[in-house]
């Protein structure tokens, strides 16, 4: 009840920072250099030619008119039409955020419980051989630049091994995946379309590897010290004084301790790794929001560079409500 | 060894022991350095017996509970052995160790509350221990756990084993400690200080669950402590460590009535009694070992050293059945002269101004006119102040006093007590004006705290209970002392001068002038912040818990320093302390307080004497008293809790005596006698304590 009431007033605060973030992106976006107009016109439009495309996308009126238009359209659901493509920009993004939040999702996930995992297990062998390698190995990954370490595996996992599927897109066109949510995995198990399952989770396998490297290594360091802290903690060692056996004490004494201040992190790296896919998207080929925000910011198309600013705060204010409700769950002193 | 007629689980005790330590030394090696952190340790714990373990801190006590449950500190060495039911702790191997510890020796913390993991509710925490140890299924620990909880008096069992231990009051996390170590049914308890930072009332309470958890289940109990007088009731033997060796061992009634050994005995002269005897306080620290010793390491601070002592180590001699100590010339003249004990003898070691109270009379008692004009002039009124903490958010708030009423005049003494929460450290506070009243005045020699400019403010010092954090870290001791005189706009030279005074007066040197406070020990910034509270000669200055983190002896040192200071004619004071005796020691006048309410008010031996509110009587009764041992005539019957401040009498949840004329109605302070109480049955209690005993 206490936590409903908390999601809801936290809910409430998002208004004014949407808001806020609805103004500054119009703004900046305007400020930029750059032209949309000219940039779909080629270099032999006349300028009787760029007034009429500008005015067709009403670039004509004065500032706080487009803004109030803008405004009108985000409350009826209306994103805009993008100038590059001419397509609606809420269609668009719906097709572009499902496998970009597949990807990252999965990859966040596989990342948080390989650290949660890991860093206990480092912290129990602390200063020993297996501690150091565990840590050496994570801070090596959180090194490498992405794009290499995804070109890389992409040599050793496709043209080397050839375990895994061309980097050429999400799913193999010839399984007939119905799109429904854009995330093709979700939609083949959606549709029980077996060979697109198969397909589409071979051709997340690299993609997510490269991106749960990335960035693992924070996650891993957070756990670690803090498993650390409560290996020697007095409540730690009274519970072991009293002779409880191992497995009581990881899962009982050692494990939801450890936990409490991991998700400010994991949102935190949820953050970042929504900034990495663009470039994971581009090595392989996965036509994702990603590469579709990068395209719409260079060629200053107004209403995609809008609306992806516009989602990825929505995103963030979203994931950090999840974890400050996971935990004030995980953490009994904490009180919302 | 024979045992002595008794009990037959006395005499079992003596023949059979659970724990045997022998001859253990335990040297922790660190860098650079090491520590000999206990040397030659031997004694025994029988099944049903409970064994006292007492000294100062850094005597080894906690290091012994530690190698009893082989979890020494990285680093250490350990030579001897500590048997325990035939096996040799120190030689177990990991399986072995495993099964010992919990079921063979189990641990009451030192700090229950951080002791208790943070994330577990304490229900589960001791169903953990009576699934692993006493292998019961999950339905039967859940039953027992809540029997436990009341078996241990935990109010609200079945509730309570759902809290988090954050959501528990001191008193409750350390009942369930006591649960916890319990629930592993061990053959040995050992508590580790399992009382510090537990109000009067409670402390006996606590204590006799030892004392049931060795009658009743048979186990060993080793009961370890800074305070021999307060554990010695419940203990059949008491084991006395000083900078790690043994110093005596003995029969609790024995070592606490005719102590041999010459640090026993200070140690029992540091503690000041209820009964108002008198604080003998012995020079010096602990040292810090760095090797096992070879001579007499009490030596430098032994008044019956010889030259034997300081080049030999007095080997351990036993002097009669079950009672041993090391020391070249045991002392058997009685601790204390018997008349020196008695009650009505001025129990201050300085003189007071006016020892036969004309300047302790309470401010609503009929006083003669002349009697009132000889006593001195008033440096504190506080009229009727309340002091609401406000909640960070707007509504409710913690109702800290609630109508407070005290006047003192210069040269005068007033004692203030009360249990932990019931807002002492806030009328010091007050006082000082560092917090403001909600409504009522303060007023210090004759002006509004709140209107004081900064030099009026220096008016009044405030001595406060952790020495060194009280002392600014980058401050010489010269600058720290010199301090108010410096706000108060003296002169340069004229500072320096006053800040020796002040210094010789504390006997200190003066080179320690130049030092930081990190490289003071406690007793000598404590010395250093009395120093800095006399310097500018105040009207007022307000001890709050002055000794209260210092060691047993070197508090002695302290209040025997306080006492002269709080003697001088030129200014008032007041005396914070939970510590009843403490305050027995040089208050000329004593206020009890109770959930932010003065209960009771008067002269020092009329109220210590004579109590007349059950919440003061309750008190009295549970202070530990030297060599004896009775039973409080007034027992509350419940823990502290801030919501029965509501309406009526604040201690109508907890009172015997309660009427429902008590909980509607309002109790203001009323003259009894010489002191006033806020009770309207204390004319009755006489009679209905006798009935009920
Ligand atoms: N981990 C450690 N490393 C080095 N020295 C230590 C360590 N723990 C304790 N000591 C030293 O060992 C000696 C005994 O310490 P111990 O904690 O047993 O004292 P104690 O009697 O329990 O004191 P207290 O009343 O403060 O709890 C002290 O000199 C202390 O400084
Ligand atoms: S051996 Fe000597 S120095 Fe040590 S306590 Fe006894 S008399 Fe004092
Ligand atoms: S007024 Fe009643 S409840 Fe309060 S102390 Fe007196 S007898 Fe007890
Ligand atoms: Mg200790």
């Amino acid at each position: 009840m206490r936590i409903l009431r908390f999601v809801g007033r936290r809910l409430l605060q998002l208004i004014p920072v949407l808001l806020g973030v609805v103004v500054l992106t119009f703004l900046l976006v305007r400020v930029l250099p750059g032209d949309p107009i000219r940039s779909i016109l080629g270099p032999n439009a006349t300028e009787a030619d760029a007034d009429a495309a500008r005015a067709r996308f009403g670039l004509d009126q004065p500032m706080w008119k487009q803004f109030l238009d803008y405004l009108q359209g985000l409350f009826t659901g209306d994103f805009g039409t993008s100038i590059q493509s001419g397509g609606s920009v809420g269609g668009e993004m719906a097709l572009r955020l499902g496998p970009t939040l597949e990807l990252v999702v999965i990859a966040v996930t596989i990342a948080v419980l390989l650290a949660i995992w890991l860093g206990i297990w480092s912290a129990r062998r602390a200063d020993r051989v297996g501690d150091h390698t565990v840590r050496i190995f994570a801070l090596f990954g959180n090194s490498i630049p992405e794009f290499w370490l995804g070109l890389v595996l992409i040599l050793v996992g496709y043209a080397t091994l050839g375990w895994f599927p061309a980097p050429s897109g999400r799913v193999d066109p010839d399984t007939n995946l119905t799109p429904l949510t854009g995330a093709d995995l979700v939609d083949a198990l959606i549709t029980g379309n077996g060979p697109a399952i198969a397909s589409s989770a071979a051709h997340l396998v690299l993609p997510v590897l490269t991106l749960v490297i990335g960035v693992l290594a924070p996650l891993l360091r957070s756990v670690r010290a803090s498993a650390l802290e409560v290996l020697r903690s007095e409540a730690y060692a009274a519970a072991a004084a009293h002779g409880l056996p191992e497995k009581t004490l990881l899962r009982g004494y050692l494990r939801r301790a450890t936990l409490v201040r991991l998700p400010s992190l994991a949102a935190l790296v949820f953050g970042t790794a929504l900034g990495s896919t663009v470039l994971i998207e581009y090595v392989y080929s996965w036509q994702g929001f990603g590469q579709w925000a990068l395209r719409g910011l260079l060629y200053r198309d107004y209403p995609v560079v809008q609306a992806s600013v516009l989602i990825i705060a929505f995103a963030y204010v979203l994931v950090f409500l999840i974890a400050d409700v996971v935990h004030a769950w995980l953490d009994p002193r904490v009180k919302i | 060894m024979t045992a002595p007629a008794g009990t037959p689980g006395r005499e079992a005790a003596m023949t059979v022991s659970l724990l045997d330590i022998q001859d253990l030394s335990v040297v922790i090696h660190r860098p650079g350095r090491s520590v000999a952190a206990l040397s030659n340790v031997s004694f025994t714990v029988a099944p049903g017996e409970v064994v006292g373990l007492v000294g100062e801190s850094g005597g080894g006590k906690s290091m012994v509970a530690r190698a009893i449950v082989g979890m020494l500190p990285n680093g250490s060495h350990a030579t001897g052995r500590v048997g325990f039911d035939g096996a040799d702790v120190l030689r177990m191997d990991p399986a072995d160790l495993a099964a010992h510890r919990g079921r063979g020796a189990a641990i009451c913390f030192q700090n229950p509350r951080g002791a208790l993991s943070p994330t577990r509710t304490v229900g589960r925490q001791l169903i953990d221990r009576l699934v692993t140890h006493q292998k019961m299924t999950g339905d039967r620990a859940a039953e027992s756990a809540k029997e436990l909880f009341a078996s241990v008096g935990i109010r609200n069992p079945g509730r309570r084993l759902e809290a988090f231990p954050h959501e528990l009051s001191g008193g409750m996390a350390q009942r369930v400690m006591i649960s916890l170590a319990t629930g592993c049914a061990p053959g040995l308890l050992i508590a580790d200080e399992p009382t510090t930072g537990l109000d009067v009332t409670l402390t006996r309470e606590i204590l006799r669950q030892f004392r049931h958890a060795a009658d009743t289940d048979g186990r060993g109990v080793l009961l370890i402590s800074h305070d021999l007088a307060s554990i010695a009731e419940v203990c059949d033997r008491v084991v006395v460590l000083y900078a790690g060796t043994v110093v005596e061992t003995g029969p609790a009634a024995k070592v606490l009535r005719e102590p041999a050994h010459p640090y026993t005995r200070a140690l029992l002269r540091s503690v000041p009694d209820v009964n108002g005897g008198r604080v003998v306080p012995t020079a010096g620290g602990m040292p810090l070992m760095t090797a096992a010793p070879h001579d007499c390491p009490f030596a430098p601070r032994c008044a019956h050293a010889g030259e034997d002592c300081r080049t030999a180590r007095p080997e351990t001699t036993s002097l009669t059945d079950g009672w041993s100590l090391a020391c070249f010339h045991p002392q058997e003249t009685a601790l204390f002269a018997p008349q020196e004990a008695a009650p009505a003898s001025p129990s201050d070691p300085a003189p007071l101004p006016d020892p036969q109270g004309g300047s302790s009379v309470a401010p609503g008692a009929s006083v003669t006119a002349d009697n009132a004009e000889q006593a001195g002039r008033v440096v504190l009124r506080v009229q009727d102040a309340h002091v609401v903490y406000r909640s960070r958010f707007g509504s409710g708030g913690h109702h800290a006093l609630r109508g407070v009423d005290l006047e003192l005049r210069a040269g005068e003494t007033l004692g203030v007590v009360g249990e932990s929460g019931c807002g002492k450290s806030t009328l010091a506070k007050l006082i000082m004006g560092l917090v403001e009243p909600s409504s009522g005045s303060v007023a210090v020699a004759g002006k509004t705290v709140g209107k004081m400019s900064r030099v009026e403010r220096t008016r009044a010092q405030m001595v406060f209970q952790d020495p060194i954090g009280s002392l600014s870290p980058r401050r010489t001791v010269a600058d720290s002392i010199a301090e108010p005189l410096r706000a108060a706009k003296v002169p340069a030279d004229a500072r320096a001068a006053k800040t020796e005074a002040a210094l010789s007066r504390m006997e200190l040197d003066n080179s320690i002038l130049t030092r930081y406070p990190h490289e003071l020990s406690g007793g000598q910034a404590q010395r250093v912040g009395i120093a800095r509270a006399l310097v500018g000669q105040p009207d007022l200055i307000v001890f709050d818990e002055p000794t209260s983190a210092l060691d047993v002896t070197v508090q002695a040192q302290i209040l025997d320093v306080i006492a002269d200071v709080a003697s001088d004619a030129g200014h008032g004071s007041v005396f914070i302390s939970h510590d009843l005796a403490t305050v027995r020691g040089f208050a000329d006048r004593v206020v009890v307080l109770y959930l932010g309410r003065v209960v009771e008010e008067g002269p020092v031996d009329e109220v210590f004497d004579r109590p007349k509110h059950p919440y003061t009587r309750a008190l009295l009764g549970s202070a530990p008293r030297l060599g004896e041992s009775r039973t409080a005539e007034v027992q509350l019957v419940k823990d502290l809790d801030e919501a029965d401040a509501a309406t009526g009498c604040a201690l109508a949840a907890r009172c015997p005596f309660v009427t429902d004329t008590c909980r509607s109605q309002e109790q203001t302070l009323q003259s009894y006698g010489e002191s006033r109480a806020a009770c309207w049955r204390v004319p009755e209690l006489t009679a209905l304590i006798g009935k009920s005993a």
